[in-house]
This record gives C-alpha cells, structure tokens and sequence, in this order.
C-alpha cells in the first residue's frame, strides 16, 4: 500500500546536528526529569495500602453515643464515662475476624476493668439473636451496645470491622486500630493515656491471652 | 453543467456565510459544553436532594462506586442519614462536613476546590487552553508553508480557470482513496 | 504437571533470550541469518508457552490442588466452564495468558514477514523479545505460577464476582489482545528511531497493526462495559474506577494515531509525533498493568496482592526513558516540514481530533493519579471519582463529537466552503429537528440536548457520506457483481471509518440517553405487594433458594405488568459462596430496543417474607452495545486486507463526490 509520500530520510549528518545539540540535551533532561517524577510519584503508591483510610478522630473529641445494651436493661452514655479511659470496639457476630480477636479484648477488660478502663462494644449491622447468641457463647463480660441505623459506626468513620478506639479521660481519641487487635496493641495503648497511680493491675494477663 | 456554472461564481461568495456558521457552530458547541462542565442542574424533590448529595460521596466500603449507586447496606445508612438531616434543616455542606469529620477528606467522591484540589479542577481547562494554543501555531506555521510554495508554482499558459478546477477536484477525488 | 509448566516457562524464557540476541545481531552487524533464526524462533517461542498455558489448564480441569493456584482459585465444586476460566482470574494465571498472547504477536509478525522483510524488522523483533524477556521473568520470577504446596482436599474456589457471569470468558482476553498487540507499533516505532529511517511502510505497518489492536481492545472496554453492567448490579456500565481509566487511555491515544498517521501518509509530516504516540500508548498500557497487579489504587480489578509492583514499575520506567529517550535525541532526523493547504481541510480536522483526544488522555491520567500526588506530597487523602470525570470530560467528548461529524465531510487539502455547506444541510437539519422533537417532548437539559444533536449530526452526516458513495458507484459500476458491494469493499478503508463514526454516534446517543434520562427507586416490599414504578407495576412474588455446589442462591421473583398487561417475570439474586462474607447480587435486566427495565436485589429479610430491591430504568443502553458492536465492524472493514502486488490498475473509478458525476475518466 505505497502512497505518493517520498521515505523520510536521516538528512547529511552534519546538517542540523551541530545546532541542534544543545536543544536535544535539553528535551532529553526534560525526559529525564519527567520519568524519574513518576518513578517517584508512583513509588510511593507502592508503599501504601490503598484500602487504609486515616481517621480524622485522632486527637478530636471522641463523638457522644448514647446506646441501649442488647440485653435492654441499661444505657451507655459514653459523656457518663468522662475521666475514664474508654474503649470503644465495633463489632458483628457475622464478621469472622471479631471472633480473632476476641480473647485479647477479653484478657485486657480483665487486667484494666479495676483501673477503671471501661470497655464498649457496639454491634455493628446485626440482627438481635444472632448478636444475642454471639455473646453468650464467648461469654462476653463487658457492656455491648445496639446501634440502630449505624449513626454511631459512621460518627466514628467506621468502614471495615473490628474496629477498635481508645479515647482517653480528657474525651479524645488518641488510638484506633481497623482489623483484630492484639492483646499487646491494646496494652500499650490503654497504659498509654492511663493516669499515673490508677491502680494497674500488675503481673500475669489472664489465661488464654495471645 | 451545473459544475461549470457553480465554477464559474466567485468561490468567495460561499465562504464568508460558511465560514460564519462553522463559527456560530463552535460558538453554541462551546457554550453548551461550559454549560455541562457547570454540572448537573440543582434538585427539587427530597429524595433528589438526598441523591444529589449522595452521589458527592464515596461509599467508604465499598470500591469506587457513590453513595447513592451503591446497594452496601452502608450506604444505605448513610443515605437515611443525609435524609434525616436534610430534614432537620441542615444545608449539604453541613451534612458533608459531618461524613468529612468522621471519614475524612477521601469521602468526597471529588476534590474539594479549595487549596490542593483546585489543581485538580483548574489543570485540565489549562491544559486544555495550553494545547489549543499550540495547535492554532502549528496550524498556522503548516499553512503559511503550505501557502508559499503554491503561490510560487507557476500555472501553465493556457490554463483556464474551470481547468484549474477540475484539475484540482481529480486530484482531489483520486487522493480520497489511495489504492 | 507443575514441571512441564515450570520448565516449559524456562525453556520459553531461553528462547525469548536467544531471539533477542539474535535480532541484535542480525541488527547490528547486517547479518541476515541471524534475523532469520530471530524470525523462526517467534514459532518456537510461541509453541513453548502455549505448552505452559495448556500444562496450567491441564491442572486446573484435573483438580490438580498441588498447585497454588489452582488450590486458590478452583475447587471440585467448580463447573468446568469456570474451571478454564480460572487460568485467567488471578494474577499469576492471567500473567500466563499474557505472555500466551505476546508469544502469538511475535509469531504473527515473524508469520506476516516471512516473504518481505522491512528493513526495521530486526530492531522491531529485538523490541519484541525484549519485552517478552520481561513478562517472561516476571512469571517465572516473583510470581510463580506453578508453585506447589501439599495438596488441600479442596480449593478455595475463584474469587465469588468472577465466576457469576460467563462474560469473564472474552472480557481479559480481549483486553489482553487489546493491550499486548500494542506493543507490535512501539517496536516499530523503535526500530525506526534506531535504525535513522522511517519507510513508508512505516505508516502502512502501523497503521494496519494499530487498527486490528484498537479493535481488540473496543471489544475490551465494551465487554467490561457489558460486565459491569450486567454482573456488578449497580445500574451502570463504567465507574471511572482506576484501572478501567487505564484501560482507556492507550485506547484514546490509539485513536489519535490512527488518525494522525493519515497525515504522515499523506503530507510526509507528524513522523516524530506518531513515534511519540506509537510509544506514549504502550507507555500506557504498560501503566495499566502496573496499576492493576500493582496494587497500588483501589479498585474492583486489583488482584488481591501482588508482591511485584516494584518491577512492573521499573519496566515501566525503562519503556518511558527509553521510549521518549530516544525521541528526544534521535527524533530531529526524521522531522520533516509540515504543511497543509488550508484550515479548512481534513488535516486541520485531524489536528483537532489529536489535540481533543490526547487532552482527554492527560485529563484522565491526571485524575486517575491525583489522589496519588496529592498523597505523596501532602500526605492527605483525597478521592478523585465519578463526578469529576464527567465534568472534565464530557465538553472534550461533545467537541470530539462534533470534528467525527465535521470530519469526514471535509475534502483533503482545501475546499470550497460551499461544498462544505451543501453537505452539512442534511446533518444539520435532521439534528435540529431532533433536538426541537425533544425538547417539545420536556427535554430541559441543555447538555443532553446538545449531545442528542450532535451524535444525530454525526450519524447521519457519516452515513450520508456513505450512502452518497455507494450511490455514484451504483450508478457508474460494472455490472458484474453488486456495485455497491464492490465500492465498499474497494473503498474498505474510508467506509471502514465512516461505519465507526456511526457507530460512534449511536454509541453517543445511547450514553447520553442512559446518564440523563435514568430513573432509579429504592423499594422494600412484602411478598405479594406490589409497587409502580416508571409505569410498570411490580409485584414480589417470593424467594426461591437454590443450592447449587459452589454456591447457594436466594432467587427473588418479579412480577412485571404495564398496563394491566403482564409482561413476565424479573428475577434478580442474591449469591452467596462460602468464601465471601456478603453476598454478590446478580441483577435481572428485562432489555428492550428503547429503554431497559434493571432490577436487583439488595437486601431479604424474615425467610424472604420481606425484600429490598432496587429499580432502575435505563434508556437506550442496547444501543451502547450495538453502537460498539457498529464501531468494531468498521474497524474491521478497514484493516480487511487487500490482495498483495496491486500492480494492475484499479478495474472502476472511485466513488466520486456527491451530485458530481465522475469526470476523470480512467
């Protein structure tokens, strides 16, 4: 399929070479620059997890709940809880890696409830009986709350459960864990905002802690 | 023939009002794009104004898709909530900021205009208007090259005018499908 | 099993070596022994991974859970038909079929060059197994494919919204055909730079390459359009997620080259901007794989995880430097001076049609990466969604519109504004009379208005080009056989293109209508209620579960009436595989010529007493598929080849312009 247009030839060697030098370091910096940009630039995509939203929460005011316990008989007002270290975990019977993380919540709520750490959980778009019988079969000791049409869950920015918040005595979220959280995770970030002289509990977690 | 008649009038005489209604085309064409780029047009109804909001924010459990296309019983959530709040009197922004303090700035499904998200709005009429530019130079630097040796090709003594043309034409026709 | 397709892999990657140093040498020192064994190896090449794939799907159809893959990504409950599917679903598995399709290129170039060899054959082959070499570490490098592991009674399954819908059998293949066939003009491209010298095969090749890829990858984009809207149950066909941004762009900067390598083959000029959009569109699809296996921004498509990322964006890297690299220093001497005759010509349309497209090409990268940027150098978190696309797109796309009508009707070199006009007289009042139809019918929206006009300006503005065509030759042909199949198919090239603009049109209409005209409602109904919606009444009639081995089904059906008429039953579902958490809906869609009728399932409730639908009413979305459908068939009408050696002039004149009987008597 030949066309009238005549071969683009290389011109004589010498003919725009000399002149053009000049110019043709430049547009190669030029295309130097650029692409070591983007290498940089889509480097650091690399070394992201790009489901991983930061929570604005962090150093804010924790936001108020006010929830009724499953079981009906109370309600957990967490402006009551002012002065206490409070942690708040978002969870579901029907979410398999709440159930992973269970036994660290349970031995932390063990060690710190006498230093009046106060441990929340908050179901998170689950039917009663299911949650009901959740539990009572891992014996849950601490107060579990309803969320009826999750405005506590989206207050709190929550989009993938467990999640886990520590909010200090002043009112302020000072930690919060997306995932299962771990027994030693949940240590350090209690005794970190803990007053001094609260009456830890010292030595041994309780049996079956990870 | 009809041909040698419509050769024979001035060419020029069909150029100005052909050339005004390419430029009245491109006109109306660009003003109506500016019309699309404004956005979609403000909502009436409540459910249209819960949608409207929704469809500004990203569905934080989901991927890529608004709150308002998404069936995650989150965003369903989310949208009772936007109702509710709209309801009680609270303006869109006043709902955004509340999903922006709890989610943070990702939940806007669009970069806010202010500060770094500007850029995002700005660089595409720039670049845009960049190209433009150097397309309108080239195209004209193309024309005064293409003119140039045209008017220094002598035609042949004898030629007339409806030659030319249908010189021209034949050429024109054999170069719309190279073999 | 797993050591014929490790070996196999080993053996694919030795051959891809030797046939790069083999180019090489045949390059460098003129042998041309040496690009021949290049040339034939491209058979062996592609017989050894072919080998690979097949020991993959071997272990795959016999349950083989040795592997790690297919313990991942198949099970025994698995029907067949997804078993074979699995060899694409994941990462590794899709690497194989990639390099599967990069081995047939390289044995279709070697095939297509038996005979006559162009003199940037060399250089192009060594591009080609270089590129090959990569992929080829790549899957027997990190990934690994045919990695074992003690066998697990069973597999995990494919992932649960992969094998819902059998669309997942042409969808990555095409795409895959789509972007590695790119990979065919930026070796050219290369070769030329290299070599100093541009042929006028250069044009012909590209062009005839870049058109079949482009066709591929339409059906791509099309067919994930059709997935997406038939499998992921959220009323649409593209979310502008990231990776299907990628995957537009080397389709967008396709279409400018094949556009803009017109100009070169006419008027010798653009060289060094074709090399840079030969280069810039495998730059992108290259992009595209990295985002996608790369896992670097959300999206439906990213596989999993993926550890690999770092090398996708090395070679990335290297094909930029390189690509444009070269341009840069050796691109000055194969410039040669522009020129065109007038601004009111076809070239100056393709400049147009060049500077629309790739500005619509940086707009997207630039929206696609933003939240990137932005994080990098701020460490804020933004998001970049459907919104902003539309709104920086759609003014690009209602002016693209406009030159694919303009365009065509515009002569060569210059012409009579007066012809100009005649011709658009048609276009412009069947569109006018459109947009006053509809805006009398309660048409408000000044944006859809404009984009009905258009689209039915360029429809029909291409279709009467084409029609006027065939008329004169009808008129003037031979009687032999039918004239004016025979002008279609001499003229296959300027009809090919006409036919894609149509299809381009109703393809506009058919977006249009379904982003502005839609409707949706959220419903909740008990069993036996019923509700109206978009003058249909709909009924939830009950649940139905069925239990089929990978999966169980919640089955919902809707009874569709309007008019008092029933017109039969809707019955979108929920899915629910042991491997997800929550269950993937699979939408009912009741497809008619004008409008769809969209229902899916989102919540059941009390044993399905209770039920959670969601409606949509599409307009014109079946004329996407055949506006798609339209544009492939002109794409094919235009890269059809023609019978070599044309030495015997051409039997007929060529169809002449309208109303202008043919003149030159040949």
């Amino acid at each position: 399929m030949m066309t009238g247009g005549a071969r683009t030839e290389a011109p004589p060697a010498g003919a725009a070479g000399g002149q053009g030098r000049p110019r043709r370091a430049l547009l190669l910096g030029a295309v130097v620059a650029a692409v070591a940009l983007a290498a940089w630039l889509l480097s650091t995509g690399l070394q992201r997890d790009p489901t991983a939203i930061r929570s604005p929460l962090l150093g804010r005011p924790a936001p108020d709940f006010a929830l009724r316990t499953l079981d009906g008989d109370r309600t957990v007002r967490l402006g009551d809880l002012r002065g206490r270290v409070v942690v708040v975990n978002f969870w579901a019977s029907w979410c398999a890696e709440c159930r992973v993380e269970h036994p660290a919540l349970s031995a932390a709520w063990n060690r710190f409830r006498d230093a009046g750490v106060m441990l929340v959980g908050v179901d998170f778009q689950d039917d009663h009986p299911s949650a009901l019988a959740y539990l009572a079969g891992t014996g849950t000791g601490w107060p579990v709350v309803a969320d009826p049409g999750s405005r506590t869950a989206l207050a709190y920015g929550v989009y993938g459960i467990p999640e886990t918040f520590v909010i200090g005595p002043d009112g302020r979220v000072t930690a919060k864990h997306v995932g299962p959280v771990t027994y030693d995770q949940l240590v350090r970030e209690i005794t970190r905002v803990l007053p001094e002289g609260s009456g830890r509990q010292p030595g041994a977690p309780a049996a079956g802690s990870p | 023939m009809a041909d040698q008649a419509a050769a024979s009038r001035p060419a020029r005489a069909w150029a100005r009002p052909a050339v005004g209604l390419a430029v009245v085309l491109l006109v109306a064409l660009g003003a109506l794009a500016a019309v699309a780029a404004r956005g979609p047009a403000p909502a009436s109804t409540p459910a249209e104004r819960v949608h409207a909001i929704a469809t500004g924010l990203r569905c934080p459990v989901c991927r890529d898709l608004s709150v308002a296309d998404s069936p995650a019983p989150l965003a369903q959530q989310m949208r009772s909530q936007i109702a509710e709040g709209l309801a009680a009197g609270k303006s869109p922004e006043a709902i955004r900021l509340e999903f922006v303090a709890a989610y943070g700035e990702s939940v806007l499904l669009v970069p806010a205009r202010r500060g770094v998200g500007l850029v995002a709005w700005v660089a595409p009429a720039l670049l845009l208007a960049g190209g433009v530019l150097a397309a309108v130079l080239a195209v004209r630097r193309w024309r005064a090259r293409g003119a140039a040796p045209a008017a220094s090709t002598p035609s042949a003594p004898g030629t007339s005018r409806a030659d030319k043309v249908l010189l021209e034409r034949a050429l024109a026709r054999f170069e719309e499908d190279p073999p | 099993m797993d050591r014929l397709g490790r070996y196999a892999l080993l053996l694919a990657l030795a051959l891809a070596v030797w046939g790069l140093l083999a180019a090489v040498v045949g390059l460098r020192r003129q042998r041309p022994l040496a690009v021949e064994s290049a040339r034939t190896t491209a058979y062996a090449l592609l017989a050894v991974v072919a080998a690979a794939n097949g020991a993959m799907l071997a272990a795959l159809l016999s349950d083989d859970f040795t592997l790690r893959y297919v313990a991942q990504n198949s099970s025994r409950a698995t029907p067949t038909f997804f078993k074979v599917l699995a060899l694409w679903s994941a990462d590794d598995g899709s690497l194989l079929l990639w390099n599967l399709v990069l081995a047939g290129y390289l044995a279709a170039v070697a095939f297509r060059f038996r005979r006559y060899r162009p003199e940037a054959l060399p250089g192009a082959l060594a591009v080609m197994y270089a590129v090959a070499v990569f992929y080829l570490l790549m899957v027997s490098g990190p990934s690994e494919p045919f990695a074992t592991l003690a066998a697990p009674p069973d597999g995990r399954g494919p992932t649960p919204l992969l094998q819902n819908h059998p669309l997942m059998a042409v969808h990555p293949p095409f795409l895959y055909l789509g972007f590695v066939g790119l990979t065919v003009p930026f070796a050219f491209a290369i070769a030329g730079l290299v070599s100093d010298g541009l042929s006028d095969r250069w044009v012909a090749l590209t062009r005839r390459w870049t058109l079949a890829v482009w066709c591929f990858l339409t059906v791509g984009l099309l067919l994930g359009a059709l997935w997406s809207y038939s499998v992921l149950g959220w009323g649409g066909y593209w979310a502008w997620d990231p990776v299907e941004n990628a995957a537009l762009l080397p389709w967008l900067v396709a279409t400018a080259l094949l556009h803009s390598v017109m100009l070169q083959e006419r008027r010798g000029m653009l060289a060094v901007w074709n090399l840079s959009l030969a280069v810039g569109a495998f730059a992108l699809a290259t992009f595209g794989t990295f985002l996608t296996r790369g896992n670097v921004l959300l999206s439906v498509h990213t596989y999993a995880t993926s550890a690999v990322g770092p090398m996708y964006l090395g070679f990335l890297v290297l094909v930029l430097a390189g690509g444009f690299g070269l341009i840069a220093t050796r691109a000055w001497r194969l410039r040669a001076p522009g020129r065109i005759d007038a601004v009111l010509s076809r070239e100056a349309s393709f400049v147009g049609n060049n500077l629309l497209l790739l500005t619509l090409t940086f707009v997207v990268l630039l929206g696609t990466v933003f939240p990137l940027a932005v994080e990098a150098t701020s460490g804020r978190q933004v998001t970049v969604g459907g919104p902003y696309f539309r709104r920086t797109t759609v003014p690009l796309l209602l002016l693209l519109l406009f030159l694919a009508g303009v365009g065509p009707l515009l002569p060569w070199r210059s012409g009579s504004a007066g012809r100009l006009t005649r011709r658009l007289r048609l276009p412009l009042g069947a569109s006018a009379a459109l947009v006053l139809a509809l805006a009398a019918g309660g048409l408000r929206n000044p944006a859809a208005a404009a984009a009905f006009g258009l689209a039915t300006f360029v429809g029909v503005a291409n279709l009467a080009e084409i029609g006027a065509g065939l008329r004169v030759a009808v008129r003037t042909g031979s009687r032999r056989r039918p004239a004016a199949l025979g002008a279609l198919l001499r003229g296959r090239r300027r009809y090919g293109g006409l036919l894609v603009h149509v299809g381009l049109a109703l393809a506009a209409l058919a977006i249009t209508a379904s982003s502005t005209l839609a409707r949706q409602t959220d419903l909740t109904l008990s069993r036996g209620a019923t509700a109206g919606f978009a003058g249909y009444t709909l009924r939830y009639e009950g649940l139905r579960t069925l239990r089929q081995p990978q999966r169980t089904v919640l089955v919902t059906d809707v009874g569709v009436a309007k008019d008092g008429r029933d017109l039969g039953r809707m019955s979108p579902s929920l899915n629910l595989y042991p491997s997800a958490s929550e269950p993937i809906g699979t939408p009912s869609i009741r497809t008619s010529p004008l409008r769809d009728l969209y229902a899916s399932v989102v919540g059941v409730e009390q044993e399905g007493e209770r039920a959670t639908f969601r409606f949509f009413l599409n307009p014109g979305v079946t004329w996407l598929w055949v506006g798609g459908a339209v544009m492939v068939l002109g794409g094919l009408l235009a890269v059809w080849p023609t019978r070599r050696h044309p030495a015997a002039p051409r039997p007929a004149a060529p169809p002449a312009r309208r109303r202008e009987p043919a003149v030159v008597d040949r």
